[in-house]
Order: structure tokens, then C-alpha cells, then sequence
């Protein structure tokens, strides 16, 4: 997404800080906020660098390449660099820690495929819809299709987050988490036909994702934890 | 053992493994078997590049590009992917600016670029378009006229975002 990359970062961070700082970790050891934002630069880092090495450019020979962010991301090995942060920065309570985080995390996300406003890059196959937009001195209508990813996150993460704030008990169940994961997965996925590509995306990921979190969710509802000690 | 000595022997081990990963991952990188080069590239003028842009019958892309630019590195394999899919119905063209023949066949080899491509050599042609800096991408529609210029490296979305918008028009 051609999004100027520090208009991009404070579009998604603000949001995800404001829901944060709204339902914080009561038993908390440890920031969430930090946890949270050191994975997603984390999860940057480790995309990029799979996205370099996937263009056939050795990081290791060439590292000024890592820094063209806007060359693109490997949404895949960033989501799993950045829970796999996630889970050790917050040990133990690594369970809890993502409850509390995933409904954030969408929001955050919403806020980030909203910056498309901010580089007119929201845009997606034509379309004769009221809502269509167009790209400056054009006439062909198009999908605001970064808008309707944004509308999705925002909806799921606000009803995750209310589940969460309403049922406390929810909170490391690891069923907050896991839907929300699934959710980014599906948001993507059900949106990724309406972006315009060389190629086909990385489909495959955006299924793993849904995958990995339905069937975290499940598992861990089904044994929920019963102490603290199971947390670790 | 004193708690100092284990830390240090723990310094000591991860740093070890640390370049031994290091220098793994650099030796898969690179290749000893040297590029085949092409003929050296056309010099251009901004007059050829005006006829060439008014003389084709579909839009036009020009990139231009230099052998140093590391941005131009980075969006060489998206302008590739959509020559190879989209080259019948697009003119792709390149300029190489500021650069040697020698640097600019090596990268055109290295990213297995075969779009037609010219030398500008003292930046004429970026100038005569009103832009300056690299890496340069044009959208030209079929009438000729400027439908968009991306200054900086280009992403998978915008490209095809824009080519999309250069077919429809």
C-alpha cells in the first residue's frame, strides 16, 4: 500500500495506544503498550527482511534494502515474528496478554488501512457505487477497498473488545486472541480480490491465519486455564 | 562458577552463534557465475523520448532507473512481473540516468530485465518531463498525454493500481 510510512505508523498506533489504555491488563506485570508496539516493529523488521530475501536480494550483501519499507512486507513471517515477540516479551501471562491485546490490535490495524486516505491509495477495481471514489483527474469510479477492510476491523475489534470488557472471565481463555487473529486473517482474505495485484497475494497466509486462530480459540476454550501457573 | 562467568560464557556462546549465522546467510547469497551482458544501451534524448511516447499506440511506462539506486533495486522485479504479464498491451521503457554501461548492463542482467531500455547519462530526459531524482515512474496514456508520475520507489498496489487506471482510459 503506498502509504507514507509515518503517517501509516501514527494512523495505526494511535487508535491501538487509545484501546490499550481504555481496558488495561488489570494483573499486568508488564506494558502491554510496549509489548505490543515492540512486536509490530519486530514483526516489521522480519517481514521485510523475508520480502527482500523473497525478491532474490541478500540482506546480508545489500542491508540499505531492508529499509525500503514501502517495497513491500511479508505479511506472513511479520504476523509470526510479531506474536511470537508478543507471547515471550509477556511470559507468563502470555495467554492473557494477547486476550487483552487481539480486540486492540484490530483496532490499530483499522487505523492503519485508513491512512489510504492520507496517499489517495484506498482504491480498488471499478465499480458504479455510490460510494465509488476516484483517483485525482479520473472518471473511473473504484472500491474504496482500504476503507472496507477498516470498516471490518473496526466492527470485529469493537465487538471483540466489548466481549472481553463485558466477560472478564474471557481473559485468557485465549478466545479473544484467537478470534481476532482469524478475524485479520478473514478481513484480509474477503478484501484481497478487490486490491489491485501482479499476482495473487499471499492468500495462503491469510488462510493460516484464520486457521491458526479458530483452532487456538477453540483449544483453549475447551481447557481453559485453571491458575496462574497454566499461564506460563 | 561466579554469576559474571555465566553470563559471559552466555555473551560469549550467543555472539558465536550469531556470526556463525551471519556468515551462513551471506554465503547463500550471490553468485560467482558471471552475468551475461547484452549490447550497451542506445543513448536518448528527451526529443526521442517525446517521439517514441507519440509514436505508440497503447500507454507507455517509462521508469527510470540507475544501477545505484538502491529503490530501483528494490521495484526492478515489479516492473518485470508486470512486463511479463501486461507487455502486450503496455509499452514498458527505461531510462538509465547518471550512470556506466557497464553498471547499468549488469543490472538489467541481474534482475532479468528485457524491456527496451536507453542511456541518459546527464539526466536530460527526467528534466525535459520537470522531475528530478530516482527512481522515476511515468504513466503515459495511449493519446500520449501524462496520466501520473510516482516519484520514488513503486509498490505492487500502486503499479497496478495506476496500469489499471492507463488500460481503462
Amino acid at each position: 500500500m503506498e502509504f507514507t510510512l509515518l503517517w501509516a505508523v501514527l494512523v495505526g498506533v494511535v487508535p491501538l495506544l487509545a484501546v490499550l489504555r481504555l481496558a488495561p491488563l488489570p494483573d499486568a506485570r508488564k506494558d502491554l503498550g510496549d509489548i505490543v508496539l515492540t512486536a509490530a516493529m519486530i514483526g516489521l523488521l522480519v517481514g521485510r527482511l523475508a520480502a527482500t530475501v523473497a525478491s532474490g536480494v541478500n540482506p546480508i550483501q545489500r542491508p540499505g534494502d531492508i529499509i525500503i519499507v514501502r517495497s513491500g512486507v511479508a505479511t506472513g513471517w511479520a504476523t509470526v515474528a510479531a506474536l511470537a515477540w508478543a507471547v515471550w516479551a509477556s511470559r507468563p501471562l502470555w495467554r492473557r496478554a494477547l486476550d487483552n491485546a487481539g480486540p486492540a490490535a484490530l483496532i490499530g490495524l483499522a487505523g492503519w488501512h485508513s491512512g489510504c486516505l492520507l496517499r489517495d491509495a484506498c482504491l480498488g477495481p471499478k465499480t458504479d457505487l455510490p460510494w465509488a471514489m476516484r483517483l485525482d483527474g479520473s472518471v473511473v469510479g473504484r472500491h474504496p477497498t482500504e476503507l472496507y477492510a477498516a470498516a471490518l476491523l473496526v466492527a470485529i475489534g469493537g465487538l471483540l473488545w466489548f466481549l472481553v470488557k463485558s466477560r472478564p472471565h474471557l481473559a485468557g481463555t485465549g478466545l479473544p486472541a484467537g478470534l481476532a487473529l482469524a478475524a485479520a486473517g478473514a478481513t484480509r482474505l474477503i478484501t484481497e480480490p478487490l486490491r489491485p495485484a501482479l499476482g495473487d497475494g499471499p492468500i495462503g497466509w491469510y488462510a493460516l491465519a484464520i486457521v491458526a486462530g479458530l483452532v487456538y480459540a477453540a483449544t483453549l476454550t475447551i481447557r481453559p486455564l485453571t491458575s496462574e501457573a497454566d499461564a506460563g | 562458577m561466579t554469576l559474571g562467568a555465566s553470563v559471559g560464557l552466555v555473551r560469549a556462546f550467543t555472539l558465536r552463534r550469531a556470526v556463525a549465522l551471519v556468515v551462513i546467510l551471506a554465503a547463500c547469497g550471490g553468485s560467482a557465475v558471471p552475468l551475461a551482458l547484452g549490447e550497451d544501451l542506445p543513448p536518448t534524448s528527451p526529443e526521442e523520448i517525446q517521439t517514441l511516447i507519440a509514436q505508440t499506440d497503447t500507454p507507455v511506462i517509462i521508469n527510470v532507473w540507475a544501477s545505484w539506486c538502491i529503490p530501483c533495486r528494490s521495484e526492478a522485479p515489479l516492473l518485470v512481473a508486470a512486463y511479463e504479464s501486461l507487455g502486450d498491451q503496455i509499452r514498458f521503457v527505461g531510462v538509465d540516468i547518471s550512470d556506466t554501461q557497464r553498471a547499468a548492463l549488469e543490472f538489467l542482467a541481474e534482475f532479468g530485465i528485457e524491456y527496451e531500455n536507453y542511456f541518459d547519462p546527464n539526466r536530460t530526459v527526467p528534466a525535459s518531463l520537470g522531475r528530478a531524482g530516482v527512481p522515476l515512474t511515468f504513466f503515459f496514456k495511449t493519446n500520449g498525454e501524462l496520466s501520473y508520475v510516482h516519484p520514488g520507489v513503486i509498490d505492487e498496489r500502486t503499479l497496478a493500481l495506476r496500469i489499471d487506471e492507463l488500460l481503462e482510459g
